[in-house]
């Protein structure tokens, strides 16, 4: 039998202020591929493009992909990315595999999202800094919805419990100028800094804060700890030695885990791109989607996009955080959620991680509360 | 206060008045994701099978096709236009008098046919939050009328109590607010029951309770 071929896209900024984990998204839906070109039945051919960080870019690089009869993209690391070429996948009927972590609050027909939903990133880091680290947050994150909604659910979710966001500061992407609001952050002193800054903006902060504190006689990690949801290996790797260490970071996914399908996933991976950046969440996420579209594509022997679907929630991979399959009614991915905190080699420890994969609740309809939870009346002081 | 703002709809319920199931599949998909399960009242001779005054406004959410005309007899407050329950409404065609209909009985969100899933979510947040934010607003509607109604009481008790303690109308004003306030009760309805008091005991200049309002605080 003549083995299909089929021309799938991968979609990542490899340029621009977020190339860094763009880059090793790249990497792990490339090393899924060459694993597949062994498989028997099928023959893949990637088709990389770059926008370059450039939302108008990954429209029209989305529409020429679509338009050459592509029916599959791996791709997106930004939620303002998924937003803007969305609209083409409904139009075309082709399906997005969409490897990040992200904010929720969504679920499209034509999108396949096997990164971590809320649910599964930032209430598990709520529930660790209350249990362990303190209750008054301050917030910073770049200027865009991942930042917007992400913050609010934080918010939310300390407030109900007790907690309290002391202020929210949001940045252009891309912007590293922090001294005026590291300041501001110090005259609080917040029991953590609850980060969602990307890219350059994000290591810029790290290595920026942590200069301040110790000017300032403050054991940072120890101090004001910074908490994430998105900082991953490469991006310490950036940070550089002086600010590295002592970040908490929520992830269903750490490099060092030590799993046997880690070991072998990391090792190859080392094998693959010697250069790095090195294995992150959102490399393995992508190397996820990549190996659950290809397991789909197989069992379906067609890239018809009902098809693929169809097969894709009976896919369960064996991947490198543990299990992770897909549930059929979001076609978001059960996926285990941890805590770890950074090390100077630029891993991290994991401090806690669930016992079994979370389902997916990427409207929160079971984890958040029935009403809105407003703020907490703001503490009045006289001033002289 | 702030309105609430409903933002979790698990466990809710739907009921689509609609005889056009093909234009609402999307809807139902969506609907599920959200925890909210959904009921088709039938439609009999050209009336949904649906007893308005049994629904949750706490849980229940009606959606009504806006091509189905007087499909559902249902009773809406002339001025706030507050039904019982949030209704969504389902726009065919596009015209006028159908988008009327869909007003007149209180819709606060619109979804066109056939439902795209990605706009589901937001009328639902939008039709039911409009719907409580309305609800509130109907609340202090009719706290304002209330007072409105309770003016004269107010005028005749400072009247009143200006005639019998001999001060002027800011002081009797002062005297009677600060008293409604000690009391946890409205200006209004205090002087309405300062005025029954005064009734009851005509033959005596003041009572007990007006003494004390004329004792000056030193």
């Amino acid at each position: 039998m003549a083995s299909k071929h089929y021309r799938v896209g991968v979609m990542f900024s490899t340029d621009g202020p977020y190339s860094v984990v763009a880059g090793s998204m790249v990497n792990g839906a490339l090393l899924a591929f060459r694993e597949a070109w062994a498989m028997a039945g099928i023959s893949l051919e990637p088709v990389v493009v770059n926008p370059g960080g450039n939302l108008a870019r990954y429209a029209s690089l989305t529409q020429e992909l679509l338009d050459s009869g592509i029916r599959h993209v791996v791709g997106c690391y930004t939620s303002s990315s998924r937003k803007e070429v969305i609209p083409y996948f409904e139009k075309y009927d082709a399906l997005l595999w969409y490897p990040s972590h992200y904010e929720g609050f969504e679920s499209s027909n034509n999108v396949v999202y096997t990164g971590a939903a809320p649910n599964q990133h930032v209430l598990p880091l709520v529930d660790h800094l209350l249990r362990h680290v303190g209750s008054r947050a301050y917030c910073v994150g770049s200027n865009y919805i991942w930042a917007w909604e992400n913050v609010r659910i934080f918010r939310e979710a300390i407030t109900a419990r007790g907690g309290q966001v002391l202020a929210e500061r949001y940045f252009p992407i891309g912007d590293t100028e922090f001294d005026q609001s590291i300041d501001a952050i110090l005259a609080e002193r917040p029991d953590v800094v609850f980060n969602n800054l990307i890219g350059n903006s994000a290591y810029a902060f790290f290595r920026r804060f942590r200069a301040a504190c110790k000017a300032a006689g403050i054991d940072q990690p120890r101090q004001i700890p910074v908490a994430s949801c998105t900082l991953s290996e490469p991006e310490l790797e950036e940070i550089g030695a002086e600010a590295v260490d002592g970040h908490l970071t929520s992830s269903v996914y750490f490099s060092s885990l030590d799993l046997p399908a880690n070991r072998v996933f990391t090792r190859a991976y080392e094998a693959a791109f010697p250069n790095g950046p090195a294995t992150s969440a959102d490399a393995e996420a992508s190397y996820n989607a990549v190996k659950l579209l290809l397991g789909a594509l197989q069992r379906a022997g067609t890239d018809e996009v009902a098809a693929v679907k169809e097969a894709a929630v009976h896919q369960r991979l064996q991947a490198p955080q543990g299990d992770v399959w897909l549930d059929p009614s979001t076609l978001h991915a059960y996926l285990t959620p941890r805590i770890g905190r950074s090390t100077a080699q630029a891993r991290y420890d994991v401090l806690m991680e669930e016992g079994a994969p979370v389902k997916p609740d990427p409207y929160l309809v079971q984890s958040s509360p029935r009403y809105a939870v407003s703020p907490r009346s703001p503490n009045l002081r006289v001033v002289k | 206060m702030a309105p609430r703002l409903l933002q979790n709809f698990n466990g809710s319920r739907a009921l689509v008045v609609t005889n056009q199931a093909g234009a609402v599949e999307a809807l139902e998909i969506t609907l599920a994701k959200l925890g909210v399960s959904v009921g088709y009242p039938a439609i009999v001779e050209g009336r949904a099978q649906l007893d308005l005054t049994e629904l949750n406004p706490e849980s229940d959410i009606v959606f009504i096709d806006g091509d189905l005309d007087g499909v559902l007899a249902m009773e809406v407050e002339e001025v706030s236009r507050q039904p019982l329950v949030p209704v969504i409404g389902l726009v065919g065609v596009e015209a006028p008098s159908r988008l009327k209909n869909l007003i007149n009985l209180g819709a606060t969100a619109f979804l066109r046919k056939p439902v795209h899933g990605a706009a589901v979510y937001t009328a639902l947040f939008l039709g039911i939050n409009q719907f409580l934010l309305r609800g509130d607003l109907k609340a202090r509607l009719e706290g304002m009328e209330r007072r409105r109604r309770g003016r004269r009481a107010v005028i005749k008790a400072i009247v009143d109590l200006m005639h019998h303690a001999g001060i002027d109308d800011d002081e009797a004003y002062d005297r009677l607010r600060r008293e409604s306030m000690r009391r946890r009760q409205g200006l209004e309805e205090y002087c309405e029951e300062y005025l029954v008091r005064r009734a009851e005991a005509p033959e005596r200049p003041a009572s007990a309770r007006d003494l004390y309002l004329r004792v000056d605080r030193k």
